[in-house]
This record gives C-alpha cells, sequence and structure tokens, in this order.
C-alpha cells in the first residue's frame, strides 16, 4: 500500500531479499547440477551486488550526495522505514528500518558474505545446493538486523538456522554431524526460549499506554494516516498488542510498564523472565560460557567460508539482539541483572581465553578465541554505571556499549581473517595441529605477513581494528565494578600468550614439522584477493574509528542516555515516591513490586494487560 | 609562525617521518637497490631528518626559552617561565599551561598545606617568577580523536616540554647513529644468511635469505612508536604506543625467528610487559573512571567547549599552589555510597553536581580517594615496571639479546627500557608520596640484584644487558626519593654510555664470533677504536672523574642520585637501605664494568683462534663509536652560558615540587627532599667522596682480578660456591617463574578446556541421549504396537532395518516438525485464549 511511496523499500527489501530469490532461481531444476562455475560466479556476483547495496545506502558519499533511501550518517534515530501490513490479525508487519547500531552491521554481512562466497570456491562437493543454502543464509542474517517487528525478526533468526545447519553437516569435516547436532540443539533451546519471551512480551503490550507522540514516533502508525489509527487505538477496548519493537521499548520504558507490573512465576515480574529468557536465547548465540561448546566442534567442523560467516556474523547476532532487544524493552530486569551480563561476560573473558590456550587444533584455538573475544561485547554491553553512585552519568555506560558494537564489528573483521588464514593452510595441507607447523613464514611469506596483521588484530594491537574496542569496555568497566575490571584487564596476558605462541608454532621456526610439505605454495590470488581487504580493513578501523563511531555512537549514546534517564526519573524516581508514600507503612524493597503498587495508584486500580494476561 | 604552532609541527613532521619509512620500506624494500640496500639509505635519511627537526624544534625552544646560569655549576639551573606572547592563544585546541604567575607570590610561604614551607632563594633568575610553585612551559593539544562519547574523549595529541624536545633530541641522534653502525653491522643479510646457530631435524645447515630491508623497517617503526610515546599528549595514547614499541621490540628481537630461543625470548618480552601493562591498565582504569580525562595538560570539553583540566592540574591545582592533592572525581568515585545518598534525597542534576562539588572537601578529608590515586600510581608504574625492566618483570631483558646487536643497543637500553623511566618522570605530578617510595624500593632492588648477577655472567652482551636493568634501577631510585632531575639526568648520560658500551660489543662480536667474555682478551691491540671508545664508555658508566672539577657524564648524573639518595635517608632514616643500595651498587657496577673491559681488551688473548681472526670493524661501525663515545663524555658538562642537559630538565621540574614534602599516608610517614637540597655542601661532598670511593674500589678489585691475577676469579668463586652458584643462575627468578605463573597457567588451562569436554560436552551429549532414548522408545511403541497391529512380523523387521538406517538424518526433521507444528500449535492456542483482546 505504502510500499512505492516509501524511497527505502525497495533498497532494504532488495538487501533482505535478493540472496533468496537467486537462491530460489538458482534451486529451480533448470539449473544444471554440472555448471558449477557458473553457479559459483553467480553467487559471488548476487553477493556482490547485495554489498554494493548496501553501501549505496550505508555511504552515500561515495555515490553522490545523500539521497531518499540513503543513510544519514550521524543522525541517531531509526532510519528508512519500511511499514507494510503482513499478517494483520496479529498486528505482524512488514516493519524493516535501520540506525546507527544495525547499518553497520548490514554492511559487515554483505561484506563478510562476499568475501566468503570468493572463499567457497574450493568446495566441489553437492556445489549447487552449497550456493543454494548460502544465499538463503545472507537472507536470514540480514533479515534480523534490519527487521523492527519482533515476529519477523524471529522469523528470520530461524531462516538462519536451517542453512547454517546443513552448511555443517553436509560440508563439514569428519565429525561433522556430531557438530551440526550440537549447533542445532543449542541453537533451538535458544530459539523456543526466545518465542516464548516473544509471545509473553506481546501478550501483555499495549500501545494504548503510549502518547500519540510516542506512536508516531514509535511507527506504530503512520504518520500519514496517524489521526485514524490513533483514533481506532484509543477508542479500543482491550488491549492493543504489538510485535513493534520500538513501540514495547516505549512501553517497557513506561513509568507503568506492564512488563515490570505484571509477576509471572517465583515473584518476579514478567520483564524480569522475558530479559532471561531472551538472554538466555542470545548468549547461545555470543556464546558466552557455559552455552559456548557448539562454537568450537562447529567451528572445527565447518567449511572455511562457514566458520567465516559464523564467526565474523552469526555471533554478533546474539549482541545485536541484547543491545537492541533485551536492554530497551526490559530495563529493569537490565539493570537488576546487570551483573549477570557482566559476569558472564567477564567469566567467557577468562575462560576463553584460558581455553585457547590449550588447544593444540589451529582452528580450535581460534574459536576459543572467538569466545574470549565475545566476552567483552558482553561485559561492553552491561555496565550499567548509570547510577544514584554516579550522578547517573551515562558516558561511562555509552563507553562500554560503543566499545561493545566496535568490538563486534572488528572482531567480525579480526576472526573472519583469522579463520580464513587457518583455512588457507588446511587447503594446502589437511591438518590443524599446532604442534606440526613451523617455518611457515620462510615458504609463503607474503600469506604469513598478513596472517600476522590478522592475528596481531586478534591479540588487540593499537593501530589494528581490535584494540579500539578492547580497551574501550575494560576502561568502562571500572565504574561499574572495579573488581570486574581488574579480572577483564587480566586477560590482555592471556591474550598475548595464546596468539603469540600460536604464532611461534606456525609461522616461526626455521622448518615445517608436518606432513605435506610440497603443497605449501605460496598464496594464490583469489585467496590474496580475500585476504587483502580483511587486513585493510583491520588497519582501517585501528586507524580510524571514527569512521565507525560515526555511525554508532548517535544511535548508542541515545539509547543510553535514554536508559539513565529512566533509571533516574522511573527506577529511582518511583521508588523514593513510594518510600515517601509508604512511610512507617510495610516497605517493599522489590523496586518490580513498588512499581506495581505505583501503577495501581496511578490508574485507578484499572489494569487492561492484567485483565488479558491470563 | 607562533611557538606553539611551530613546535607541534616540528616534532610531529619528526615523529611521523619514521613511520612514512616504514611504509616504504614495507611495500618497496625489496626493490630498493641491490637485495634491498636501499632500506638502509631510506630509513637512515628518515631518523637523520627526525634528527634535524628535532634539533630544530630545539634551537626554537631555546629561542624562547633560554637556559640560563645554574647556580650550582652543574644541575641547578634557572627556571625560564616568562609567558610567551599570547597572539595566537585563540588556537583552539592550543591550551597554554603557562600562565604569567602572578598568583605565586605566596607560593614560598605555603609550599603546599602537607609540605614544609621551603624557601627556594636563589633558583630563579629572568623575571623572578620561577617560584617552586610555578608551572613549567608546556605546549598541548589535539591532532586526532580515536573516540568521543558525551564528555569523554580519547584522543592522539601533544605535550611538548624541554623534557619532550631533550627525548626527541636523544632518542633520534642515537637512532640515527645505530643506523649507520647498522648499515654496516647487517651486512650479512644482503646475501643468504647461513645460521650456524638453527638446528635442522636433518642435521643439515640451514640456509635462508638475506632480510636487510626487514631489520630496518621494524627499525623505522620502532622510532616511530618510541617518539610517539614522548611526544604523547594523554595516558591512551601513551599507552596506545607503549604496545606498539612492545611489538617493534618483539619484530626485532625475534629477527632471527628460525632460532627458537629468538622466538622463545621476543614471546617473552611481550607477554612479561603485557603483565606490566596490565597494571598500568588499571591505573589508567583508576583515573579514567574518576576523571574522565587522561591528558596531561589542559583539554577541551567535548560537550562544551570549555577547557578541561588534564591530570596535572587535577592533582596539582593551581589554585593549592600545586600542592598534591586528591581530585575532586576520585574522592566521589570511592565516595560513591555518599553520592548516592545525595542522589536519593532529590534534587535535579544541576543541584546533585553542586551537593557533590560541596561536599568533596570533607570527603577528601576522610580519606577518600586516596586509596585510588595511591593504585592509579603504582598501576602507571607497572607499566613502567615491565618497559623498564624492574623487578619483578626484568627477565625479559637479558633474553632481549637474542636480537641483533644495534638493537639491543637502540632498543635494550637506549630508547624503549628509557620509556618507563621516561613515564615515570612525566607522570610524577601524580604520584603520590607512597607511590614514590614503592618505586624507590622497586628501583633500589632492581639495581641491587641485577649488579650482582651481571658480576657473573660470561655473554658479553648480557653484563651489559644486566647493567642496564641496574642502571634502569638506579634512575628509578632516584625519581622514587624525589630526584627527579637526577633520574631523568641519568636517563641521558646513560643513553649515550650505554648505546655506546652495545655498539663496542657489537663491535666485538663482529670481530669475534662469539659473545662469550672467556674466548677473548688482548683485544686492545687489534681493535683500538672499538677498545678505547669502549674504556669511555665504561669510565662514563661508573661515572670516572675528578672529584669536584670534572668528569664523564656519567659523574655528573650518578653524583646527583646518590646525592638525593642520601638526603632521602637522613630525613628518613627508617630508609637508609637504599642509600646503601645506591652505594653498594656503584661499587659493583666499577667491578663488573671493568671486568668485562679487562676480560676482553687487556691481557692475553684466551682464545688464539678467536684473537687471529678478530679484527677492527669497518669505517662505518667505528664512526658512530667515536661520536658517541664524545658525547658520553661530555653528555653531563654544563657550558659556561649554564646550558646543560639538567638546566633544560630542570625548566620542565613539575610544579610544586621544588619544595620538600611531607605526608603521612598509607606507607607513614615520609619526606620527599627537595632535590636543590642534595646540592648542599655537606650532603654533595660525601655523596661525591662516596661516589669515587667506592668507583674506585671496584675497579681496584676488578683490576686484581682480571688485570694482574693477584686474586684468582676461580677461587673466589670456589670460596663462595653457594652464592656464586645463585648469581650464575640469576637468582633462579625465570625457574620462580614457571613454576608459579606459567606451568599453573597451562594447567588451569588444561583444566578449562578439559572442563568444557568432559563435563559440559558430556552433560550435552547425555541430554542429547536422553531425547533420542525416548524418540526410540516413541519410534519402538510405533513400530510395534501401532505398526505391529498392521504389519506382518516380516514387514516389522524390514521397517526396524530402514529406521536404523535413516537414524542420521531422519532426527532432524522430527526437530523441525516439532518448531513448526509447536508454533502453530501455541499461535493456534493463543489466538483462542485471547480473541476477547483483539477484538477492538
Amino acid at each position: 500500500m505504502l510500499a512505492p511511496e516509501n524511497p527505502a523499500f525497495w533498497p532494504l527489501t532488495l538487501i533482505v531479499f535478493l540472496p533468496a530469490l537467486v537462491a530460489a532461481v538458482l534451486s529451480l531444476p533448470i539449473v544444471p547440477k554440472a555448471r558449477e562455475e557458473a553457479i559459483r560466479w553467480i553467487t559471488l556476483a548476487t553477493t556482490a551486488v547485495v554489498f554494493l547495496l548496501s553501501l549505496w545506502m550505508a555511504v552515500p558519499q561515495l555515490f553522490g550526495a545523500v539521497g531518499p533511501g540513503q543513510f544519514v550518517v550521524g543522525e541517531a534515530g531509526m532510519q528508512n522505514v519500511v511499514k507494510l501490513p503482513w499478517i494483520d490479525s496479529f498486528g505482524i508487519e512488514y516493519l524493516l528500518g535501520v540506525d546507527g547500531i544495525s547499518m553497520p552491521l548490514v554492511v559487515l554481512t554483505t561484506f563478510l558474505s562476499m568475501l566468503a562466497a570468493a572463499a567457497s570456491w574450493p568446495i566441489s562437493k553437492h556445489v549447487k545446493a552449497y550456493h543454494v543454502l548460502f544465499l538463503l543464509l545472507e537472507t536470514g542474517m540480514l533479515g534480523v538486523f534490519v527487521s523492527l517487528d519482533f515476529f519477523l525478526f524471529y522469523v528470520f533468526w530461524e531462516v538462519m538456522l536451517l542453512p547454517m545447519y546443513f552448511l555443517i553437516g553436509v560440508w563439514g569435516g569428519p565429525r561433522r554431524e556430531y557438530a551440526a547436532i550440537k549447533f542445532f540443539l543449542y541453537t533451538l533451546l535458544g530459539s523456543v526460549l526466545m518465542l516464548i519471551a516473544i509471545l509473553m512480551l506481546y501478550f501483555t503490550s499495549d500501545v494504548r499506554l503510549l502518547s500519540d507522540d510516542q506512536l508516531i514516533a514509535t511507527h506504530v502508525v503512520h504518520p500519514a494516516t496517524a489521526v485514524d489509527e490513533i483514533a481506532s487505538i484509543r477508542s479500543a477496548e482491550g488491549a492493543v498488542h504489538t510485535f513493534n519493537l520500538m513501540a514495547l521499548a516505549a512501553v517497557g520504558q513506561l513509568p507503568n510498564s506492564p512488563f515490570a507490573s505484571t509477576t509471572v512465576w517465583l515473584d518476579m515480574s514478567l520483564e524480569t523472565w522475558a530479559f532471561l529468557l531472551l538472554l538466555i536465547g542470545f548468549v547461545i548465540k555470543v556464546p558466552v560460557v557455559p552455552v559456548h561448546t557448539w562454537l568450537p566442534d562447529a567451528h572445527v567442523e565447518a567449511p572455511t567460508p562457514i566458520s567465516m560467516i559464523l564467526a565474523g556474523v552469526l555471533l554478533k547476532l546474539g549482541g545485536y539482539g541484547i543491545l537492541r532487544i533485551c536492554y530497551p524493552i526490559c530495563p529493569g530486569a537490565g539493570l537488576s541483572l546487570a551483573w549477570l551480563v557482566c559476569g558472564v561476560g567477564v567469566v567467557s573473558m577468562v575462560y576463553g581465553a584460558f581455553a585457547a590456550l590449550a588447544q593444540t587444533d589451529f582452528k580450535r584455538m581460534v574459536a576459543y578465541s572467538s569466545v574470549s573475544h565475545m566476552g567483552y561485547v558482553m561485559l561492553g554491553l552491561g555496565v550499567w554505571s548509570a547510577v544514584a553512585g554516579q550522578e547517573y552519568r551515562w558516558d561511562f555506560w555509552a563507553q562500554g556499549v560503543n566499545g561493545a558494537m566496535f568490538q563486534m564489528l572488528a572482531h567480525g573483521i579480526s576472526s573472519a581473517g583469522m579463520f580464513f588464514m587457518v583455512g588457507v593452510l588446511y587447503d594446502r595441507v589437511h591438518h590443524r595441529n599446532l604442534q606440526e607447523f613451523g617455518g611457515i613464514f620462510g615458504k609463503m611469506p607474503v600469506y604469513s605477513g598478513l596472517a600476522a596483521a590478522v592475528f596481531f588484530a586478534g591479540l588487540g594491537l593499537p593501530g589494528l581494528c581490535g584494540f579500539i574496542g578492547e580497551v574501550l569496555v575494560t576502561l568502562s568497566s571500572w565504574n561499574y565494578s572495579p573488581v570486574l575490571a581488574v579480572i577483564s584487564a587480566f586477560t590482555v596476558i592471556l591474550t598475548a600468550a595464546y596468539i603469540l605462541w600460536a604464532i611461534q608454532r606456525v609461522y616461526l621456526g626455521a622448518e615445517y614439522r608436518g606432513p605435506h610439505e610440497e603443497a605449501l605454495t605460496p598464496i594464490t590470488s583469489r585467496e590474496l584477493s580475500i585476504a587483502t581487504p580483511l587486513v585493510f580493513l583491520a588497519i582501517v578501523f585501528g586507524v580510524a574509528p571514527q569512521s565507525l563511531f560515526q555511525y554508532v555512537t548517535p544511535s548508542v549514546n541515545r539509547q543510553v542516555a535514554t536508559l539513565a534517564e529512566w533509571t533516574r526519573d522511573v527506577h529511582d524516581g518511583a521508588r523514593k515516591m513510594v518510600v515517601a508514600d509508604a512511610a512507617g507503612a510495610d516497605e517493599k524493597p522489590q523496586p518490580a513490586a513498588s512499581l506495581t503498587d505505583l501503577v495501581t495508584a496511578k490508574s485507578g486500580g484499572s489494569e487492561p494487560w492484567r485483565a488479558n494476561a491470563l | 609562525m607562533s611557538i606553539e604552532n611551530l613546535l607541534p609541527l616540528l616534532l610531529g613532521l619528526a615523529w611521523l617521518v619514521p613511520l612514512a619509512s616504514f611504509v616504504a620500506i614495507l611495500f618497496f624494500g625489496p626493490r630498493m637497490g641491490a637485495h634491498g640496500k636501499g632500506a638502509a639509505t631510506v630509513a637512515t635519511a628518515a631518523i637523520m631528518t627526525s634528527l634535524g627537526l628535532s634539533l630544530a624544534a630545539l634551537v626554537v625552544w631555546l629561542g624562547s626559552h633560554p637556559v640560563t646560569v645554574a647556580a650550582h655549576g652543574d644541575e641547578h639551573a634557572a627556571v625560564e617561565a616568562a609567558a610567551p606572547d599570547a597572539s595566537s592563544s585563540t588556537v583552539r585546541f592550543v591550551a597554554r599551561l603557562t600562565e604569567p604567575a602572578a598568583a605565586d607570590h605566596e607560593a614560598d610561604s605555603h609550599g603546599g598545606p602537607h609540605g614544609d614551607a621551603h624557601h627556594d632563594g636563589h633558583s630563579t633568575e629572568g623575571h623572578g617568577d620561577g617560584h617552586a610553585a610555578a608551572k613549567p612551559v608546556a605546549y598541548v593539544g589535539d591532532w586526532y580523536t580515536l573516540y568521543t562519547g558525551g564528555s569523554l574523549q580519547l584522543s592522539i595529541g601533544w605535550y611538548i616540554d624541554a623534557i619532550t624536545v631533550l627525548m626527541f633530541v636523544v632518542v633520534t641522534f642515537i637512532a640515527t647513529c645505530i643506523h649507520i653502525y647498522a648499515a654496516g653491522y647487517m651486512h650479512d643479510e644482503l646475501h643468504p644468511v647461513t645460521d650456524g646457530e638453527v638446528q635442522l631435524a636433518s642435521g643439515a645447515t640451514f640456509t635462508r635469505e638475506g632480510r636487510f630491508h626487514r631489520f630496518f623497517q621494524a627499525l623505522s617503526l620502532f622510532c616511530f612508536s618510541m617518539l610517539g610515546i614522548v611526544i604523547a599528549g594523554n595516558l591512551a595514547m601513551v599507552f596506545v604506543f607503549w604496545e606498539l614499541v612492545g611489538i617493534c621490540s618483539w619484530f626485532l628481537i625475534g629477527f632471527y625467528f628460525e632460532r627458537h630461543s629468538a622466538s622463545t625470548a621476543a614471546n617473552k618480552a611481550f607477554i612479561v610487559n603485557r603483565v606490566g601493562d596490565f597494571g598500568m591498565l588499571i591505573g589508567l582504569m583508576a583515573l579514567w573512571g574518576g576523571l574522565g580525562t587522561l591528558h596531561f595538560g589542559d583539554s577541551v570539553d567535548p560537550t562544551t567547549g570549555a577547557a578541561r583540566p588534564g591530570l596535572f592540574e587535577l592533582v596539582r591545582p593551581e589554585q593549592e599552589h600545586h600542592a598534591q592533592q586528591v581530585p575532586a572525581g576520585l574522592v566521589a568515585f570511592s565516595a560513591a555510597d555518599e553520592v548516592a545518598r545525595l542522589a536519593n534525597a532529590g534534587g535535579n542534576p544541576d543541584e546533585l553536581r553542586h551537593q557533590v562539588s560541596a561536599a568533596v572537601p570533607g570527603w577528601r578529608q576522610q580519606g577518600y580517594g586516596r586509596w585510588l590515586l595511591f593504585v592509579a600510581g603504582v598501576g602507571i608504574f607497572c607499566g613502567c615496571v615491565g618497559k623498564s625492566a624492574q623487578v619483578p618483570l626484568f627477565v625479559w631483558l637479558p633474553d632481549a639479546m637474542e636480537g641483533p646487536t644495534p638493537v639491543s643497543a637502540l632498543v635494550h637500553s637506549a630508547t624503549m627500557v628509557a620509556a618507563g623511566v621516561y613515564l615515570v618522570g612525566r607522570f610524577f605530578p601524580v604520584l603520590t608520596p607512597d607511590v614514590l617510595l614503592v618505586i624507590a624500593y622497586v628501583g633500589g632492588m632492581t639495581l641491587f640484584i641485577a649488579a650482582t648477577i651481571a658480576v657473573t655472567a660470561n655473554d658479553i652482551k648480557r653484563v651489559l644487558a644486566y647493567s642496564t636493568v641496574s642502571q634502569l634501577g638506579y634512575m628509578m631510585l632516584a625519581l622514587g626519593v624525589g630526584g627527579w632531575v637526577a633520574g631523568l639526568f641519568h636517563l641521558v648520560t646513560h643513553a649515550f654510555f650505554k648505546s655506546l658500551l652495545f655498539l663496542c660489543s657489537g663491535s666485538v662480536i663482529h670481530a669475534c664470533h662469539t659473545n662469550d667474555m672467556r674466548k677473548m682478551g688482548g683485544l686492545m691491540r687489534v681493535m683500538p677504536y672499538t677498545g678505547w671508545t669502549m674504556l669511555v664508555g665504561c669510565l662514563a658508566i661508573i661515572g670516572a672523574g675528578v672529584p669536584f672539577v670534572i668528569g664523564f657524564s656519567g659523574y655528573y648524573s650518578k653524583d646527583a642520585i646518590l646525592a638525593q639518595a642520601l638526603l632521602f635517608s637522613r630525613l628518613n632514616p627508617q630508609h637508609t637501605i637504599l642509600y646503601v643500595a645506591v652505594a653498594g651498587g656503584a661499587f659493583i657496577t666499577a667491578f663488573y664494568m671493568f671486568r668485562l673491559w679487562f676480560m676482553t681488551f687487556a691481557g692475553t688473548p684466551r682464545d688464539q683462534h678467536v684473537f687471529d681472526h678478530a679484527h677492527e670493524s669497518p669505517r662505518v661501525m667505528t664512526t658512530p663509536l667515536v661520536v658517541l663515545a664524545v658525547l658520553a663524555v661530555i653528555a653531563g658538562w654544563t657550558l659556561p652560558g649554564g646550558f646543560g642537559v639538567s638546566g633544560l630538565l630542570e625548566q620542565s621540574r613539575p610544579a610544586g615540587t621544588a619544595a620538600s614534602l611531607t605526608t603521612t599516608d598509607l606507607l607513614g610517614t615520609i619526606t620527599i627532599p627537595a632535590e636543590h637540597d642534595s646540592h648542599a655542601g655537606a650532603i654533595h661532598v660525601q655523596a661525591t667522596l662516596t661516589a669515587f670511593a667506592t668507583a674506585l674500589a671496584g675497579v681496584l678489585l676488578a683490576a686484581a682480578m682480571y688485570l694482574k691475577p693477584i686474586v684468582s676469579p676461580s677461587g673466589v668463586a670456589a670460596a663462595v660456591r653457594p652464592v656464586y652458584t645463585f648469581l650464575v643462575n640469576r637468582w633462579y627468578v625465570d625457574e620462580l617463574y614457571d613454576t608459579i605463573f606459567v606451568q599453573p597457567a597451562l594447567r588451569i588451562a588444561r583444566v578449562v578446556s578439559g572442563f568444557d569436554r568432559q563435563v559440559i560436552d558430556r552433560l550435552i551429549n547425555g541430554l542429547a541421549l536422553a531425547a533420542k532414548r525416548i524418540a526410540s522408545l516413541d519410534a519402538w511403541f510405533d513400530r510395534t504396537v501401532v505398526d505391529g497391529l498392521v504389519n506382518a512380523a516380516g514387514q516389522i523387521t524390514w521397517s526396524v532395518g530402514l529406521e536404523l538406517k535413516q537414524l542420521q538424518t531422519g532426527r532432524l526433521r522430527q526437530y523441525v516438525m516439532f518448531i513448526v507444528v509447536g508454533t502453530v500449535a501455541i499461535f493456534v492456542l493463543a489466538t483462542l485464549l485471547f480473541r476477547t483482546s483483539l477484538a477492538g
């Protein structure tokens, strides 16, 4: 209905669905299986087109002035929102949009997909099926990043899961079936929990609680038809539920948030349960200790391009979900469970680093380094230091979240690079035993130089992309908890140890100690064309972090500042009012309970969401 | 162009030119002349350009801030703190620290709330405003922003004062000498190299391509990183270049990376440095979390655009006459509970801010934040401990001698290891007396332990390595006891004579093809240039001189340290051990340095084969030796006009440190004496005579044992066998660390990795197995009960076989079905239950 007038419709829709469309065409029987080279080229071309499209959107300066449908750098809010009805009876919409948090992740995804498509050339088994699944996977990932409707988000989340299962299970290494099942079970568990949380939030939400301005700002109603739509919302008798993520966030941050005031089970609010369920769903993807053991197996068994995607993009979905969904929608739970988010982050950092130190499989070591590096993301997201004792200053927390975002993007580059570098060696000598390498620098100097750069980026060396995120997160964590900060700082020693030790065993030394020495030929031009952009970006992001921060910071700062204000005005403010009211009466230490009282007092006992919640 | 624009331009260029050289050699190195020979020219030209620019900056500096007459002729010069012209104060990012010292007239009578009022009578000249509490001249600003979020900003900028300019000159000068020298020394790398120290499994000799250009590439990157530390305008930038210096060191130590020992030494150096950086990060966090800035000088608040005080101003505010105090940010941080109480009492953000700032002085009185400032100081010092190879992190430096000798001279004696001392000097205003005491003790232990190990070492480079560690300990101790000029002065003189000593040792190794001093002897006859210049270096390091008249450069700086330590132990009798360490260290230094020289150059050849092949090094190598030898003699002198290193340093003396200071804090009562007092007659005389006597005694003992064998070295070793063994094994520090840190870390790593497989995965597998069992039970039910009613027995057998065959792929479809069916079911259920809510 509104699609033709909306300049963002086609760019966003094409970015998401072009891979799926090509996948559909490729899967038709008219495409002969034997034309493997053509299929590879078509896939690469598709990913390249999608990358260019996302670049056109994200970096308009490259294509002239900013036009309609393109991204305005420096703007904090949601841009290029596409809103079409999809399943009307549940209010499910085709609601897409990008802001400074999702835009860089979209470009990272399209970029890595392109490189991974190029890295898929050595795949020779069922080439057609591989590429079809690969393109489907890209659609799923991109869909998750641009969805603003929770149901749509979930659909894309699931769409991603199956291709990944098959890509590992069919094209993987010797233990591929075990790894694929493990990956599937873990992620399935997460998905189920997420689904429960989605339904809980949906059936408790009520957009009638929002003001007119909020309804327009959160795209619940279309500005053009706002008057009529608002009127119909206001005249509704029962609660008007929504899957709209922005609206859910606005509802969740209300002083009378139904999520906070509904008690579900074990005397904990719905908000807390939803936060926990979503958190588990997301941290499985991140992954954090102790739900991380799918990752080493999946990585080790997956073919190189899939490892690149897995480490480069899939892990970011978890962090993105926490940032986009958990915190804005369930701020109360986010504040009271910040210790949990930070705690698992720090544990993952240290645990992952120690585990990486013990590995003898090169790829497994890199996989554990991902666990350790993603721990920084968790820590950065969780350091809610905007509390009373810090005068509600939000900038340290914002620094942590900005650092976490940067770390996600940087890790996308460096981990994809590291897996690719391991893959280059594996393609030649067909083993990954760290004890059986050595002397690679003498045989493959260009490759080794690039690999060293990528591994140094993982090490967090200044001038390369890994440094900025780590330093920002570590520095920001002090204001949340000096103890966690000290432990997180300790990780820098372990990181140096496992990366340098691996470099020593693989690249340095006088001679190669493993089999197939004759196969160690210099890097090919195809491999070079994949490695060079990664190294180049690792340097660019390390030297000019503002190139990413100009996107990320405005959106992150806005969200964090909003939540800091929420802490002061709603969270702490509510408690004070209740304490003042109930002076002498029985005091209730639980903020959720206090909020309930407050809301009951305000709304005169009528609780529309309660009536429907059962 | 005004000076505050000119200095950053000159030094900024001097800093970046080596980076350009690095990039050029990285991409075009192999094509630079035959076998990359041109790389040396490019890198040398780059560092010479930097030297030229640095000298120009020095000239510019001296043009505006002349070093004037010094009271004692050696290390006391006046502070010239006249305000430069204010015409360019409109430059946005250029904030000037110096103000006309109008408010300073009270300073003399105050000297700080805790401090002894100490009038600094004759230290000032010129405009008469160089009081104890005057701020030194410094130009600060930012080039580049790494991160801005709210009021927080991390940036790349400059802080230029006299030490910055001086260090630029010293670093680029020594680097130039070493580049020239290395062009000769690394000559072998122009051709395929046969590395005799590499053992191949097949037993064959190992031959590889030469890596001449790679060496200069790393050297250029190193110079860039080192200069980055020197010019850094904030601690975050220091940390950035700190790490970069670390990785350059990794490249250079591991230059012969085919040797397992070299790559291990490189890793060890980096990881041990990271241990120090761990502490440094904690220090950074403590400051950043409370203060929200890491700038040394004033900077600009990104939200308001207003000037924001830097660390120095926060810790030593001008209105307190630069007396040290815990900054408000740290006070409020550690009083978070009190702040929360205020915040919970209501009020808008502005009111809260006022309430908090009104309450801060009271909290400060109660001691809030003192620990934080202590942690910050010790944390930053931890980084310096790593980089400057202090106890307990000194173990990497001797191993770092695996690198080529020019690297040892530049990186591991004159510059990189100097970075730690430099940072302590730079950061001095923020360090509390407690932290200074910690620094002094660490320095004292370092100088003693390293000196004792050097006595028994037989590898010529290792003797110098331990000597470096020991001398760095001297500098740290000097800074710790309040000898700010003394410590940095020794840093500069040491840079000259130690790089000279290393280059001489390189020349010897080049000639003898061995590091073992037991195979040398009598080399003076064949290598006169090397022998004489090395003698100059040895005399400089032991501080030789005619007392009260003239001496080698080390004479001045070492005397200053000794005098300051003596004064410190007079005022703090409980810490007399520090003075004993300094004096004893001077004796041991003299002994092992002359042991080295006698074993190498004097007497008769111990190994005729080595001696016969020895030859003087080529001109390209001896010229830098002579140049450095001249500087090793004169670097400590004060010229008749008053110009000298110590005078230049005195210009940048941190505000508020010229007076002595007594505090009672976390570590008891400490008096940090004013440096000026240690020049007073009695102290000065005693220190000078002690230095002379200990050095002479050391030289005589060395002569008695190694020149004219009156005392047999092996006899002495036998007499004190346990001590000797202990020292030969370097106090067993490496073994100790391996036992208590490395092995446990690896064990934890194995446990963690095993936990994943043995516990978590078993749990997961068990769950999966249980699910599978239930599924197969279900399948069994299907087959036996449901199907069994329908099918014949033969069909059952067939179906079991079929099911078993498809077990692997069959499971997944089931799961997918579960999701789909489950999702639909929940929705149907939900629709039925909540139909009412959709009615509207």
